[in-house]
């Protein structure tokens, strides 16, 4: 008998594959997901002996899915949720198989029983664990390399939108800030192994196989995350491996009885730290004390003090908590998700309906993704396995018509005394700008992102030689990376976004009338629209040929890739102002040529690879892989364009060694590993080695007609290629008394060449245009990883866990392009240490009085410091050195030393312990990071801007120990210098994530007619302590103004029915 | 194994074999990763197209400085105003002449070393180009000629600011040129003839009216040459030059001084070389940046970044043509806005002056937001008066004008005036107070509609005279602080308090009191600030580079 899935899976397909070639349609999109929603898995049994029995698995618990086949024929049958099989079989002398992922299979003749009660073993965990690496799969206890896994279910149901903030603190190897906490740009900056250059940090991001951007992909649909970290992991990438490779492999369908799996949760949203600013009268009083410095006579007067306190007109006397008004609190963040998983022997399938929806500090802002995915992995013939994928979302962002970064800007600069609103709720303005109608009267910016990633691959057993076998895979996606910066796999895919700008009407308060003119507008005069279409494709064909192996004790496993890839971006934009019709439509707009605007432009990339992989391993003990790449890019010049990456790795089990096996037992598996190799990465950008002229836009008027520009590009290079790198690791895999106790460790080298630097200062300032870059810097890169891992089951089934994870990297810049005037001076030399070492004055305190005579003047001897005259209260620097190398007496750019370390951190870490009981689990990430400096540059008034309450503190003659120096109306340019005074420590430990769970006993399950039920309770950012007491620790502008990190806090729900 | 299943592998085979293919040959893969950017142009096809070429030479245009964009103007450098708000470069780095060869910025001032030296490789870059090209011999007299009256004005604002500077005439090419990239300084003088001698040679080649109005002229070439010259004290010569302008008999002096500086006169016979502005597209922001602070219902219309200072208001004459110095001026201290000439209320905005639908007080204590900001708390008037001169409030002021450059007026770089008052001082120091030097003075006296000059000035007399003209007539149009240098007076008049006026009431009647303010006590080093320092980052870069005196 055939069996009917595959029949009709294949008439699917057969359909399926004709709507690709038509065009890859959304009816195709349509049609497989019907397909996997209504597809009931039917099977029809028309023999005489009929057997039932239920597996289990070795832990007691009922297995759904594990299928059951009569040897020797195409029958089957797969367990239900209970576990329970029926089948009928031919014969008494029938031999049924069971066999279920991650459990070794097994056989049992059928005989005169009837009721079969099959217990599984699940296969030794370490052993059997398959690990995906470049271009495959590999186990683990195989591997040679350096690579970290995160479980896809380690990262579902946390309540982040951006799966980059999802990483954080799991694995070692990844260094990483997040800068936002705003929707839609939040994510978070991942460096694998910290900073190796001075170039594109970014790592390569693969999703199934192909480049594309991961961080909007539904949690839910993760089946795990990779980071490829050493020479060897990254070698099959080439020129896009050297800064590590993050691989996100998507759910895959499950051997068993369709599972409907409903996962949900609500939460609220919070900033981490909510910056503090001083009150009215605080803020008042803060500058009369400035004008009492400079002589001035006080800009309020008692009367204004008063009324300041008393809030008895506060229209004319405003107190504002400026920042806590503008925003909302307890905003939501809410996220459901619909999983269909199921499948038998030949085909397996996996749906997934995902939505998402957060909201902003405000209004206006908020985020909704839809993601839906699908994938069947279907077995054509014996030897053919057909696998389709396509993976849709749609993004949809709104924002005020004014940036966060500008609202943030105006926020910080309201003082507390200006009207923000007034008391009948209409916006004021502080120096012609109204921090309360940027938010709500500004109009708005709609971004839509819409993305299709499709793939198709079909691998062929070659029968004529064992082991051999061919795959090809073609992907075609729809804007799977940002198409205003394709470099950049975390940016947000925009491919169609509308602005609305709008006037911003501010009234004021006439209290001789008491009336509420209107008064102006921090607007256009009239509404401006534009529309901006972007829109990418990606074409990526990989074909395949596989071999594995054995001989005897020798296992060969062969791997060649060829791949090619081209993209096509294009860009379109149109913009229209001065509209008196108020509808946001292009042509709606005025219709007078100068109002009337447009833009556009196309870019292309394309790439060619050959990829290959040899790994020989003897007797389980001693393994050797060679692997790399031969890789093409457009960017260079033709006869650069190719490159050879080479790595190679070694590995040695000494746990199956004898002198092991006989005198440690406990020892469950040990083995050392190296690898050495070559990677590169594109660095720059493309095209410098044609010698160019740049068109821009609108460049002069003359004969009052706007002209465009033309100028000159930098001058070419047409040796430029790209970076190298060279890594080395040594590590270390321990798995001790059955795996209580896992342990991996890592010492890493990287050596970065060919660093990519505009040698400008290698001419004079008179050339008057830039060189291309050229490559000639040199840096290294080195650190150590730990990893420990251990847990433990009680016989009254208390489960506790405790994962440990460190990472340490630190750069040297060993060679760059630096001026005779900080490479001369040993304090200010950039070569030899880390990128991004502050550097700025050293500041010494304050002065006090007895540094100056009765006149006010610096007494004899006292450095002169050039920023203007200085008083008690002002920084003092030190007169570090001179022009000969000795203090001067002077502060100059000679006495610039070190001042601090770079803001991304050395050092990151997680302390992930977890308990579970009966129907509880609870798991808690403990993250931090240590060796950063942060650069606190808020100042108050800076800018005409307000102050926040730690600059209440601030030198008098009384308070000389204060935070800040004295007071002034403006901050000096004495004070404002770079220096030591203002790093500061930026370690932190964070509560990452928690989370407290409750699975619904089976018993109460059954009366539901559910499978399964968890509710839960979990955060993300829950806790944070660090030396930064006003702002966030990862604060990402120096002088504060930015969208804060969220803390959030939700409640979840997860229902297999 | 089946035949079905050979056919499939083989098909399987050949797709893998395809892509292979791809790789079988070196050339023809380095080939099959051609892409042709989008966005750019090659030398072959730049220099041999006009219209091409011209978008070149139009971009250079645009490097030309932007006078109508300035929050900060120069004149704030100088004693003519006193920005609004604090945390500008004039007033923490001019104001007290702290700028040392590391921190000297000029913000968006168009003095800045690199920039400069980028605008002039642009200028080398179309004029070697040009110059070796196959376009039209008179295409080529014409726009070469453009280019080098372009660089020869970079040249002029670099000599300005620090004295003799590398000239470079060519594209430097480091590949080729290997270290004669890195120049010394030529001297003041080589530099000086060098501007010189370019505008002498080029001016010929200029049209009387250019085709398109804002690129270069005759007029404009020899105006910038008596310019310079008068900038050398070399008298006689400037003298000449500027005569030979006049004695064009194109360029006249615009009936009304007040509505030159409006959008609605952009077109005129006084304007020599000027910017153009098309709102929204390439527009400027003055009317927003530098305007009155406050107006009607204490709305924020303009950021007041350029505030009189009292010195300035007091150069203005009384309508009688007499300075207020003069006791017979009529001149009274408690009702100083009454009787001045015409130029000072087409200038200033001052104590009851009527802006933007609104009256402007800075008087105190009547709650005015515009009230004098002694301190220093807020972006209202440091000085009690703003800017009116070059201003237009009949658009929208505020936030459209500054976020969108809704300004349409011209930006003068030379006009008219200018030329009469060069030469009215370079022929009273060549040869004295003549006949010509009163025809050229009163010429701009009578269309501000005040009375000649009486005869028979002393050359020291008529100096003085000429000096308090030029500072009027010419206020706010970025030229007072070269003045100040080249006059030899920076050290007197760039080193006091600047003052203020604070107005008090009085049971109704106003009291004027002239008061120092913040921002404007000035400190000027003659011993070294009669130059910039050359950026640090400059000399670090090329040793051959010699700092200026005294850095």
């Amino acid at each position: 008998m055939k069996n009917k899935i595959s029949q009709k899976s294949t008439a699917y397909f057969y359909r399926l594959r004709l709507s690709v070639n038509s065009g890859l349609s959304k009816s195709f999109f349509l049609l497989c997901f019907i397909f996997f929603l209504t597809g009931s898995v039917a099977f029809s049994q028309n023999n005489n002996l009929h057997v039932t029995g239920i597996v289990q698995s070795d832990q007691n618990v009922p297995l759904s899915g594990v299928s059951v086949n009569i040897k020797g024929s195409n029958v089957g049958s797969i367990t239900d949720k209970n576990g329970h099989f029926s089948i009928d079989v031919p014969n008494t002398k029938s031999t049924l198989i069971f066999s279920y992922v991650g459990y070794t299979a097994q056989t049992m003749a059928v005989g005169s029983k009837t009721y079969f009660p099959i217990t599984l073993v699940s296969a030794n965990k370490e052993l059997g664990e398959v690990v995906v690496v470049g271009y495959g799969t590999q186990k683990k206890s195989s591997l040679t390399s350096s690579i970290a896994t995160i479980k896809g279910q380690d990262i579902a149901a946390q309540p982040v939108a951006n799966l980059t903030n999802s990483l954080g603190g799991r694995v070692a190897g990844i260094i990483f800030t997040q800068g936002s906490g705003e929707p839609g740009y939040d994510g978070s900056n991942i460096l694998i192994r910290g900073i190796g250059t001075t170039g594109n940090t970014q790592p390569l991001v693969i999703v199934d196989g192909i480049p594309r951007n991961f961080t909007q992909l539904d949690p839910n649909t993760i089946a795990s995350v990779t980071i490829l970290k050493d020479a060897a992991a990254v070698a099959p990438y080439g020129l896009g491996g050297a800064n590590g490779v993050i691989l996100i492999t998507t759910k895959k369908g499950k051997l068993g009885a369709p599972t409907l799996t409903y996962d949900g949760y609500a939460g609220w949203q919070n900033p981490t730290v909510q910056t503090k600013f001083v009150n009215a009268y605080q803020y008042a009083t803060l500058f009369n004390a400035a004008d009492d410095n400079e002589g001035a006579p006080h800009a309020y007067s008692d009367y204004a003090l008063q009324k300041y306190k008393d809030h008895s007109e506060p229209d004319l006397y405003p107190d504002h908590d400026v920042l806590k008004e503008l925003e909302n609190r307890n905003t939501l963040i809410t996220s459901h998700d619909l999983d269909l998983s199921g499948g038998s022997e030949k085909i397996r399938y996996f749906a997934s309906l995902g939505y998402l929806a957060q909201q902003g500090l405000w209004g206006p802002t908020h985020y909704n993704r839809y993601n839906m995915t699908s994938n069947v992995e279907a077995d054509a013939t014996k030897t053919t396995k057909v696998n389709v994928s396509i993976n849709g979302r749609v993004e949809d962002q709104n924002f005020p018509g004014v940036s966060a970064a500008n609202i943030f800007y105006q926020a910080f600069r309201t003082p507390p005394n200006a009207p923000l609103t007034f008391s009948n709720g209409l916006p004021g303005s502080y120096i012609g700008r109204s921090a309360a109608g940027n938010i709500d009267e500004s109009g708005y910016t709609h971004n839509i992102g819409n993305t299709l990633l499709n793939q198709i691959s079909i691998e062929q057993q070659l029968p004529f030689i064992k082991g051999l076998s061919v795959k090809a895979l073609a992907s075609y996606d729809y804007n799977p990376f940002s198409a205003t910066d394709p470099t950049d796999p975390t940016q947000p895919i925009i491919t169609f976004s509308r602005t609305w700008l709008t006037p911003i009407y501010f009234y004021a308060y006439d209290s001789a009338t008491n009336t509420y003119p209107l008064v102006g507008n921090d607007g256009p005069a009239k509404p401006q629209y534009s529309e901006e279409y972007l829109q990418s494709q990606a074409f990526t064909y990989q074909g395949y040929l596989n071999y594995h192996n054995h001989f005897g004790k020798s296992d060969i496993t062969g791997l060649i890739v060829l791949e090619e890839r081209d993209t096509k971006t294009s860009v379109f934009g149109a913009g229209r102002v001065n509209y008196n019709i108020d509808v946001p439509e292009l042509n709606n707009g005025s219709a007078n040529s100068t109002d009337i605007s447009n833009y556009g432009y196309s870019l292309e990339t394309k790439q060619k690879s050959a990829v290959y992989r040899l790994a020989y391993s003897y007797d389980g003990k001693y393994y050797l892989e060679a692997s790399g790449r031969y890789d093409g890019n457009y960017y260079f010049a033709p006869g650069h364009r190719f490159g050879f990456f080479p790595a190679f790795s070694a590995g040695w089990r000494l746990s199956e060694e004898k002198f092991i096996k006989d005198n440690a037992p406990w020892i469950t598996s040990l083995k050392i590993r190296g690898s050495i190799g070559q990677s590169g990465a594109l660095a720059g950008s493309p095209f410098q080695y044609l010698s160019s002229y740049s068109v821009a836009g609108n460049a002069s008027v003359l004969g009052y007609t706007a002209t465009q520009g033309l100028t000159e590009s930098s001058q070419a290079n047409p040796n430029i290629t790209w970076e190298r790198a060279k890594k080395k690791d040594i590590g270390l895999d321990a798995n001790l008394w059955d795996g209580l106790l896992t342990a991996e460790f890592d010492y890493f080298y990287e050596k970065r060449s060919d660093m990519l630097f505009a040698p400008t200062v290698t001419v004079p300032a008179e050339y008057g245009i830039g060189l291309s870059q050229v490559n000639s810097g040199i840096m290294s890169n080195h650190g150590f990883e730990a990893t420990l891992g251990s847990s433990h089951r009680f016989s009254n089934g208390l489960r506790v866990g405790l994962d440990l994870n460190y990472t340490f990297a630190r750069n040297k810049l060993l060679q760059v392009f630096e001026t005779a005037a900080t490479f001369d001076n040993p304090n200010r030399r950039i070569t030899g240490r880390p990128l991004n070492t502050q550097f700025g004055y050293k500041a010494l305190g304050y002065y006090t009085s007895a540094d100056f005579d009765a006149n006010g003047n610096l007494l004899p001897g006292e450095p002169v410091q050039p920023w203007g005259t200085v008083h008690p209260g002002d920084i003092k620097y030190a007169d570090v050195s001179g022009p000969n190398g000795k203090p001067d007496g002077q502060i100059t750019p000679d006495d610039i030393v070190p001042i601090g370390k770079p803001y991304t951190p050395e050092i990151i870490y997680g302390i992930s312990p977890s308990v579970s009981y009966k129907g509880f689990d609870f798991t808690l990430l403990f993250q931090g990071a240590a060796n950063r400096d942060f650069y606190d540059g808020v100042y108050p008034f800076d800018n005409s801007s307000s102050a926040t309450i730690d600059e209440l503190n601030y030198w008098t003659p009384t308070n000389l120990h204060a935070e800040n120096p004295r007071i002034t109306t403006q901050p000096t340019s004495n004070n404002t210098q770079t220096s030591s005074w203002w790093i500061r420590n930026g370690s932190y430990l964070r509560l990452k994530t928690g989370q407290l769970g409750y699975t619904v006993p089976e018993a109460m399950m059954r009366n539901l007619h559910l499978q399964s039920m968890r509710i839960y309770v979990s955060g993300q950012n829950i806790l944070t302590w660090s030396h930064i007491k006003n702002f966030d620790p990862e604060v990402s502008a120096s002088n504060g103004e930015y969208y804060p990190q969220q803390k959030v806090v939700s409640v979840g729900l997860n229902v297999t029915f | 194994m089946n035949q079905k299943n050979i056919k499939k592998s083989c098909l399987y085979l050949m797709a893998v074999l395809i892509v292979i293919g791809n790789f079988s040959c070196k050339k023809s893969l380095d080939a099959s990763l051609n892409v042709i950017p989008g966005n750019s142009l090659t030398n072959a096809s730049v220099w041999t197209s006009t219209s091409t070429a011209d978008v070149f030479l139009n971009t250079i245009y645009g490097y030309l400085p932007d006078g109508n964009n300035e929050y900060d103007p120069f004149d704030n450098w100088s004693d003519n105003s006193i920005c609004g708000y604090s945390w500008v470069v004039s007033r923490t780095e001019a104001q007290q002449a702290i700028y040392t060869p590391a921190t000297l910025n000029f913000d968006q001032l168009p003095y800045t070393w690199s920039t400069l030296y980028t605008n002039i490789r642009a200028c080398n870059v179309f004029i070697t180009n040009v110059s070796s090209s196959a376009l039209d011999t008179s295409y080529k007299r014409l726009r070469v000629a453009e280019a080098r009256f372009l660089r020869a004005f970079f040249y002029q604002e670099l000599w300005m600011a620090y004295g003799g500077v590398p000239i470079i005439t060519n594209p430097l090419d480091i590949s080729t040129q290997g270290d004669s990239v890195f120049r010394a300084r030529n001297t003041s003088d080589e530099t000086f003839q060098f501007i010189d001698s370019e505008l002498g040679a080029i001016a010929a080649d200029l049209p009387i009216t250019a085709a398109e109005s804002g690129r270069a002229t005759m007029g404009a070439a020899l105006t910038l040459k008596g310019w310079v010259e008068l900038f050398d004290h070399q008298f006689a010569a400037s003298a000449a030059t500027n005569m030979q302008v006049i004695n064009m008999g194109v360029y006249s002096l615009f009936p009304d001084f007040g509505s030159l500086f409006l959008p609605a006169n952009n077109v005129n016979n006084e304007e020599i070389f000027w910017r153009e502005y098309i709102p929204n597209v390439l527009g400027g922001r003055c009317d927003s940046y530098d305007g009155p602070t406050f107006t009607a219902g204490g709305a924020e219309t303009s950021w007041g970044g350029v505030n009189p200072t009292q010195e300035l208001v007091d150069d203005y004459d009384m309508d009688n043509g007499k300075p207020i110095s003069d006791p017979t001026s009529g001149y009274n201290p408690q009702m100083p806005y009454v009787n001045r000439e015409p130029r000072f209320y087409e200038s200033i905005v001052y104590d009851g002056s009527y802006w933007y639908n609104d009256t402007i007080y800075t008087r105190q204590g009547i709650g005015s937001p515009n009230e004098i900001d002694l301190s220093d708390h807020d972006d209202a008037t440091q000085t009690g008066y703003y800017l009116r001169k070059g201003l237009n409030d009949k658009i929208t002021l505020g936030a459209d004008n500054w976020n969108n450059g809704t300004s349409a007026q011209n930006y003068y770089y030379f006009r008219y005036a200018d030329v009469l008052l060069n030469y009215a001082e370079a022929q009273n120091e060549a040869v004295g107070p003549d006949a010509s030097v009163y025809n050229a003075i009163n010429q701009i006296r009578e269309r501000a509609q005040i009375p000649d000059l009486p005869p028979g000035l002393s050359q020291d007399s008529m100096r003085t005279d000429i000096r308090r003209e030029r500072r009027v007539e010419l206020a706010f149009e970025g030229k007072r602080y070269w003045d100040l240098i080249r006059w030899g007076i920076a050290g007197t008049n760039l080193n006091q308090e600047l003052h203020g006026i604070a107005i008090t009431v009085n049971n109704g009647v106003l009291h004027y009191t002239p008061v120092t303010t913040p921002g404007g006590d000035h400190k000027f080093d003659v011993s070294k600030n009669y130059l910039f320092p050359i950026p640090q980052s400059a000399i670090d870069q090329n040793k051959n580079l010699t700092q200026n005196p005294g850095y």
